[in-house]
């Protein structure tokens, strides 16, 4: 055997009992290694060679494997929680925490729920030529809105200015490709609701430059999600830009897709560049404005008359809360149609639970409830965040989907499992018995019952549901089932 | 643990070979020619079962000869009594792994 490969299964040996040296009970681990290392060595020293050393080696997995199985099967099992609605609540509480965890971890995520909390400004309009094609290249010159801007305007209290452009970007020599830019007045992301601060008005603090404004899109295909990318200087066009953040693309509620803002201070704006105008209706603006839109007629430098038109700018689109709550909605409605809703509280005797565990049950259920619709939330937000599965077009289709048929799957087990939960102690039925032969279902009932693990109830399932036999029912057992049950209906 | 065990083929082959004077694991599969896989596991749930006591060698007797301490395993009572009952049902078993090959260690 040459050195190397002596030297290879020496590695692969203290890998062997490295490794089985984990299955080991914590205890009993250093013993256990102290013993295996001075056997090898012993063996080693044998003369046994490197292959039956290795195979010697081989025997420390299967003792640590026998007594991990040991100590497992020694690991006391909490019976009480077993089935229990506590341990039920738990693993929800488990995957909710590890849903929602990942929907923090998640970039796209996190930027889609946090928009929640900056809710879009409302009587926004933009101002277009009448006779335009809606939301087309609209020509309104920047003088124009230099003048507007000056004067004062009754109908308007802020207005700013864009134009959409594609430019080629560049980041020192690397190209990034080319790009639809939206150049702005630096107030444009404050008119539109959008939390954006800047330096110098619009210009960063270093040189003058303006601020670009990055999609959060562009983001993650130009950037990777580099979390450093503020400060870094992009060459948009013939001019140098300092990235100041990036906004979410949701957020640009405006007439088509951009990659990047550009903001700038309006004296650096050519004065002679057409774009559009985005303005803020005051009250008496917003009382001009009818089924969406406000005809404006205004004066050019030269007194002609120009008619523009102002459609208000829609609402922010459907937020993952708004979808979220359709698809529960639906869900919700579509619900019967897949199980029963009834809770199959019924008694086969006038016996009933007193009222404290009554409320107990009911208590459960809410919190069941409660649980899945967070757990249903974050899910389907992980699954349309999460990158595999498509852009932020794809986003709200499949987080709409995933909502809708998580929590119609969700609720159809909540209600079953509410349906095989003991009316006294809420732990799961189980050890299901077939009884009674389906031939003879007019003579006595068949179907399945099942038995509380406390000794409280059985639960009579009909196999074939009859006219006096038609949904479930429980029967409370009393004292003289108690030699049934090790420890009586109290024990754990 | 049961009053009158009844140990498997091997298990009794390894408390033989202990009695033997075989008192380590190493030695146990040289005299048995079973696999480590086997004989540690083994001597694990014969200890658990107190047939057998382990205990480490001095560290002074080790280290004047210059190798790792050893772990030894010795029969107690109950394990002779098992190992007793075990030769009878497995007559085999004595002339297989003879005392007298016992060594002293």
């Amino acid at each position: 055997m040459t050195p190397l490969a002596e030297m290879l299964l020496g590695w692969l040996r203290r890998a062997l009992v490295g490794g089985a040296a984990l299955l080991v009970p914590a205890g009993m681990r250093a013993d256990w290694v102290r013993e295996w290392q001075a056997e090898i060595w012993h063996v080693e020293r044998s003369g046994a060679g490197a292959r039956a050393t290795t195979a010697f080696c081989l025997g420390a997995v299967q003792d640590a494997w026998c007594l991990w199985q040991h100590a497992r099967g020694n690991r006391p099992r909490p019976a009480s929680l077993h089935g229990s609605a506590g341990q039920c609540l738990l693993a929800m509480a488990t995957v909710l925490a590890a849903a929602g965890l990942i929907a923090y971890l998640l970039p796209e995520a996190r930027s889609a729920t946090s928009a929640l909390s900056a809710p879009a400004r409302t009587g926004l309009i933009r101002i277009e030529k009448a006779g335009g094609e809606r939301g087309g290249a609209t020509s309104i010159p920047f003088e124009q809105f230099e003048a507007w801007s000056r004067g004062r305007q009754r109908y308007f209290d802020e207005m700013a200015f864009y134009r959409m452009s594609r430019e080629i970007v560049l980041e020192g020599d690397s190209p990034k490709g080319g790009w639809k830019i939206a150049y702005a007045t630096s107030n444009l992301f404050t008119l539109l609701g959008v939390p954006v601060r800047l330096e110098n008005d619009g210009a960063a603090a270093n040189g003058g430059m303006p601020a670009v404004i990055i999609s959060d899109s562009m983001w993650r295909r130009a950037f990777g999600c580099d979390p450093d990318v503020v400060g870094r200087i992009l060459r948009v066009g013939r001019r140098e830009a300092r990235i100041a953040g990036v906004a979410a693309d949701r957020s640009w509620r405006l007439p088509g897709h951009v990659d990047a803002w550009v903001l700038e201070p309006e004296a650096a704006m050519a004065a002679h560049a057409s774009g559009n105008v985005v303005a803020h209706l005051t009250s008496a603006g917003r009382a001009e404005l009818w089924a969406g839109s406000v005809h404006i007629t205004a004066y050019e430098p030269d007194d002609r008359e120009l008619d523009l038109i102002g459609f208000s700018i829609g609402e922010e689109p459907a937020s993952p809360l708004d979808l979220y709550g359709f698809a529960l909605f639906l869900a919700f409605l579509s619900l019967p149609a897949i199980t029963t809703v009834s809770l199959g509280e019924y008694s086969s005797s006038p016996h009933r639970p007193h009222w404290p565990r009554r409320i107990a049950r009911w208590l459960y259920l809410g919190a069941k409830i409660a649980l899945l619709l967070s757990i249903v939330y974050y899910v389907s937000i992980d699954l349309a965040y999460w990158r595999p599965f498509g852009g932020p077009y794809a986003a709200d289709y499949i987080q709409m989907s995933s909502a809708f048929a998580l929590c119609l799957g969700g609720m159809r087990w909540v209600l079953l499992d509410q349906r095989q939960r003991c009316p006294v102690c809420l732990r799961r039925v189980a050890h299901p018995a077939q009884v009674g032969l389906a031939s003879r279902t007019f003579l006595a009932w068949n179907g399945t019952e099942l038995v509380c693990g406390g000794g409280h109830t059985l639960l009579h399932v009909p196999g074939l549901p009859t006219s006096w036999f038609s949904t479930q029912r429980w029967l409370y057992l009393d004292a003289s089932w108690d030699f049934l049950f090790a420890g009586g209906p109290d024990a754990g | 643990m049961a009053v009158d065990p009844k140990l498997s083929h091997t298990a009794a082959m390894i408390l033989q070979a202990l009695n033997a004077g075989y008192i380590y694991g190493f030695s146990v599969m040289e005299m048995t020619g079973l696999p480590s896989g086997t004989v540690y596991p083994a001597l694990r749930r014969l200890e658990r079962d107190e047939l057998i006591r382990s205990h480490w060698e001095r560290q002074s007797i080790a280290d004047a000869e210059q190798r790792p301490a050893r772990k030894y395993y010795r029969l107690t009572a109950a394990g002779k009594s098992t190992l007793e009952v075990s030769r009878k049902r497995y007559p085999l078993l004595e002339r297989f792994i003879p005392a007298e090959e016992a060594r002293s260690v």
